[in-house]
């Protein structure tokens, strides 16, 4: 190697990058399909009668929450990882062989992890619990590319220049114990090719089935823990540490109060765990622990809005920014959407709104202003942020940016409005009673009324779409767009018209 | 004593203990301002806004503390 | 303490670990011995039964059908009884589901048939006027995997200790016996004898003429699933 300064390198960055996108424009592709086959059931067989059994709703499904999940959000976290984590720590990959070759082995083994889920769940092999729909050898692949992070992860912060964690590595610590936690114990099962062979019949069954560990209430309340904290630390946490360093960064204003971000860490540690609890309100699990989910999912408003407050208070002085920059839009009305969802998450989780909500359209619309409007939001702005850098080259069009901005806000508007309206309709529907004390309504009647609602939210989703293909079209631009120099990269990302 | 009654002692206990160890977290954040190092909290937000290769760290390792 | 924690990030690992590892420790564990036990009335799911969940989550049913009926007047006067936490002793993985765009199916054998089954699984809207459901037809072809559902009874017996081959007591004072074949062949010829009064019931002449052969499509599974929730 020549005598050149020491960079970053954000070779394996760049790479997932590439999948945040792909990936991101399957999952919400396949969520417009969704969407549009609710509204109109004959979308149903939108590649015809011979291929039915594989465009149906039901079969779609899990595609799209794993490819939104497991796609498009964990490969924006494991790229802003690969950006930021450097970047905090003072370090460099390129320092560091193996952490490079660790990097690369993580970006391979990955994508071969979602070919394995993509042709799995097309074909129906599916454990039905949701967002863990993994057979166990997929399980295995999930936990190699996840402990190969993890390795790339301790390796980086053992060689750090900076001797005190930023608070964004906090977040990515968290993430990576958590979901570690979470997935193995939730996806404890048993391959029934070991039943079989101690009883002598080796060989005769589909080989990747298996048997869940748990049985009913107990599987329902182990799977709501880790699906609700996969939200946690899949939605939340690693989204909170992009927030912590981009927005900061963009705007180039210190973090408002660096000791809140601190408190509200550890309270978020605390009390996120305890709220899965809320999923299983009236059902089976004993009261205690229904209990205990409503009044920990209220609780965590507080720590919820520490961190999205904060982020909001570093703002303060400097609000011509936002009107200024589009980039900085996304993350303020991300981060105002984060503390939207984290009041109408709880508001759900109170027992006697739930009993309305529960099962209704509501719960979709709750997670999708979260996903749609904080997590999607936040991973947009941080690649928007990162293209710069990582290419050395202005931001395509900084037009396209903020028209972007402005459909994908309305397209989450007609989302949330619409399933609210719907969610809370079928819900007072499916418990009305006549002046007879008979049920008012057939439960037909509470699905067609729901027309109207499912085709504005095809709508909303579409122009979403519609806005990430703008997104996708103005990243790949920026890789030719102007060379800027360094000194151009400070603070807020150079735009081209 | 059966595992319910063990469960419940343990959960009180744990979550007293956490509390005690949030709110003297909060006590120690807001009096001291500073850590051991002598560095006010504040100004880790540094660690974003002067993240190059060649920024002076906010608290250099120690084996980087002779390098300028 | 804390700014040590802050950093020793292995310590700190730690103590986020610590931290998140609370709530599971001692909301989820200590309850595992006392949930699982069938209530008088449940029974373990028979070879074709087995089958027939298979093609349930195959297909994520799960996606759009609950099978949790809450304690509601709404509910149990639309489903009947409210959920038994004993009722789902065997359910390996539970089904509950997170969202009803169709009908709750806990209690789906109650009140529908195999005729009405047959039917509304070729053509939903025939049966209910303005369904959004999707036709699964797919499922008259589609053979059943008996071996993998046997597979699983054996695992289940070994690992779980459910009782098959033994009497089970019924609400009535009665009790059943649930048959598990001791090889593939008997397996298959239990879930067969079974397979054949479902398939009386129904009308598609191909499907007769399937379970006839030897062959168990897909919807027979499904059907004697949905029949056998009560």
């Amino acid at each position: 190697m020549e005598n050149r300064p020491l960079e970053y390198d954000y070779t394996i960055a760049k790479m997932f990058m590439f999948t945040t996108i792909v990936l991101g424009i399957v999952g919400m592709l396949i969520g417009v399909i969704l969407a549009f086959q609710l509204a109109f059931p004959g979308v149903n067989l939108f590649l015809g009668e011979g291929l039915a059994e594989y465009t149906n709703f039901s079969r779609l499904r899990p595609l799209h929450t794993d490819a939104v999940i497991f796609g498009f959000t964990l490969s924006g976290v494991f790229a802003t990882w690969y950006y930021v984590g450097q970047r905090v720590l003072k370090v460099s990959m390129a320092e560091s062989k193996l952490l490079m070759t660790l990097g690369k082995v993580h970006f391979w083994l990955y994508l071969v992890v979602v070919a394995a889920v993509v042709v799995s769940l097309f074909a129906g092999v599916t454990t039905s619990k949701e967002y863990a729909e993994f057979e166990w050898p997929i399980d295995i692949g999930v936990v190699v590319v996840w402990v190969i992070w993890g390795m790339g992860v301790f390796g980086l912060i053992g060689i750090r220049r900076e001797k005190s964690l930023y608070i964004s590595i906090w977040y990515y610590i968290a993430t990576f114990l958590g979901i570690a936690m979470l997935y193995l114990f939730n996806n404890m099962e048993i391959p029934t090719i070991l039943g079989t062979s101690a009883a002598g019949e080796s060989g005769i069954c589909a080989w990747y089935h298996s048997v869940s560990m748990y049985s009913g209430t107990n599987d329902a309340l182990v799977q709501w823990w880790y699906g609700h904290n996969a939200v946690a630390f899949g939605f939340t946490v690693p989204i909170v540490a992009m927030i912590y360093y981009f927005l900061p960064k963009e705007s180039g204003q210190a973090i408002y109060s660096y000791k809140l971000s601190l408190l509200s860490f550890w309270g978020l540690m605390f009390v996120y765990l305890w709220a899965g609890g809320h999923h299983l309100l009236y059902s089976t699990v004993p009261d205690w622990m229904q209990t205990m989910g409503s009044i920990f999912s209220v609780i965590l408003i507080l720590p919820s809005w520490g961190s999205a407050i904060n982020m909001l208070l570093t703002m303060k002085g400097e609000w011509q920014q936002v009107a200024a920059s589009p980039l900085i839009k996304f993350m303020i009305l991300g981060s105002t959407f984060y503390m939207f969802s984290t009041l109408e998450g709880p508001i759900q989780a109170i027992k006697s709104v739930n009993a309305i909500a529960h099962f209704t359209d509501w719960i979709v619309g709750h997670v999708h202003d979260g996903v749609l409007g904080w997590v999607g939001f936040m991973i947009m702005a941080a690649l928007y942020h990162m293209a710069p850098r990582v290419f050395k080259r202005e931001i395509y069009s900084k037009s396209l940016m903020a028209a972007q901005f402005w459909i994908q806000t309305l397209g989450v508007v007609l989302y949330f409005t619409s399933m609210w309206i719907a969610g809370i309709t079928q819900g007072m529907m499916w418990r009305a009673h006549d002046e007879f004390g008979n049920l008012a309504y057939s439960f037909i009647d509470t699905v067609t009324v729901l027309h109207p609602y499912y085709t504005i939210r095809g709508v909303g989703g579409l122009l979403y779409l519609v806005g990430f293909l703008m997104f996708a079209y103005n990243i790949y631009k920026t890789m030719s767009a102007r060379p800027v120099e360094e000194r151009e990269l400070q603070n807020a990302s150079p735009m081209g018209a | 004593m059966d595992i319910a009654q063990i469960q419940a002692y343990g959960y009180f206990a744990l979550t007293v203990f956490l509390v005690l160890a949030l709110y003297g977290y909060i006590y120690h954040l807001y009096t001291k301002k500073k850590d051991v190092d002598g560095i006010d909290y504040e100004s880790y937000s540094d660690m974003a806004l002067k993240d190059d290769l060649d920024d002076a760290p906010v608290s250099p390792k120690s084996d980087d503390k002779l390098t300028p | 303490m804390f700014h040590w924690l802050e950093k020793h990030p292995f310590f700190f690992a730690v103590g986020v670990f610590v931290t998140i590892a609370f709530a599971g420790l001692v909301e989820i564990l200590p309850n595992f011995a006392q949930a699982s036990r069938p209530v008088i009335g449940t029974a373990p799911y028979s070879t074709l039964e087995l089958a027939g969940r298979h093609v349930y989550i195959k297909n994520s049913c799960n996606a759009c059908h609950s099978q949790l009926v809450r304690p509601f007047k709404s509910e149990t006067d639309r489903y009947g009884h409210y959920s038994l936490s004993g009722e789902y002793a065997y359910d390996r993985p539970f089904l509950w589901g997170s969202k009803r765009t169709g009908p709750d199916l806990w209690r789906v054998g109650n009140y529908r048939t195999t005729d009405w089954h047959e039917n509304h699984m070729k053509d939903p809207a025939s049966v209910v006027p303005g369904s959004i459901m999707p036709a699964y037809k797919w499922m008259f072809t589609n053979k059943a995997d008996i071996e993998t559902a046997f597979a699983e009874q054996l695992t289940v017996a070994q690992y779980f200790s459910v009782t098959y081959n033994e009497p089970v007591p019924m609400k009535d004072g009665s009790s059943i016996i649930v048959k598990m074949g001791g090889s593939v062949a008997e397996a298959k010829a239990i879930a067969l004898e079974e397979a054949k009064l479902i398939a009386a019931d129904m009308r598609d002449q191909d499907v007769k003429d399937a379970v006839a052969r030897g062959e168990i499509p897909e919807i027979v599974a499904l059907i004697a699933y949905m029949n056998s929730l009560k």
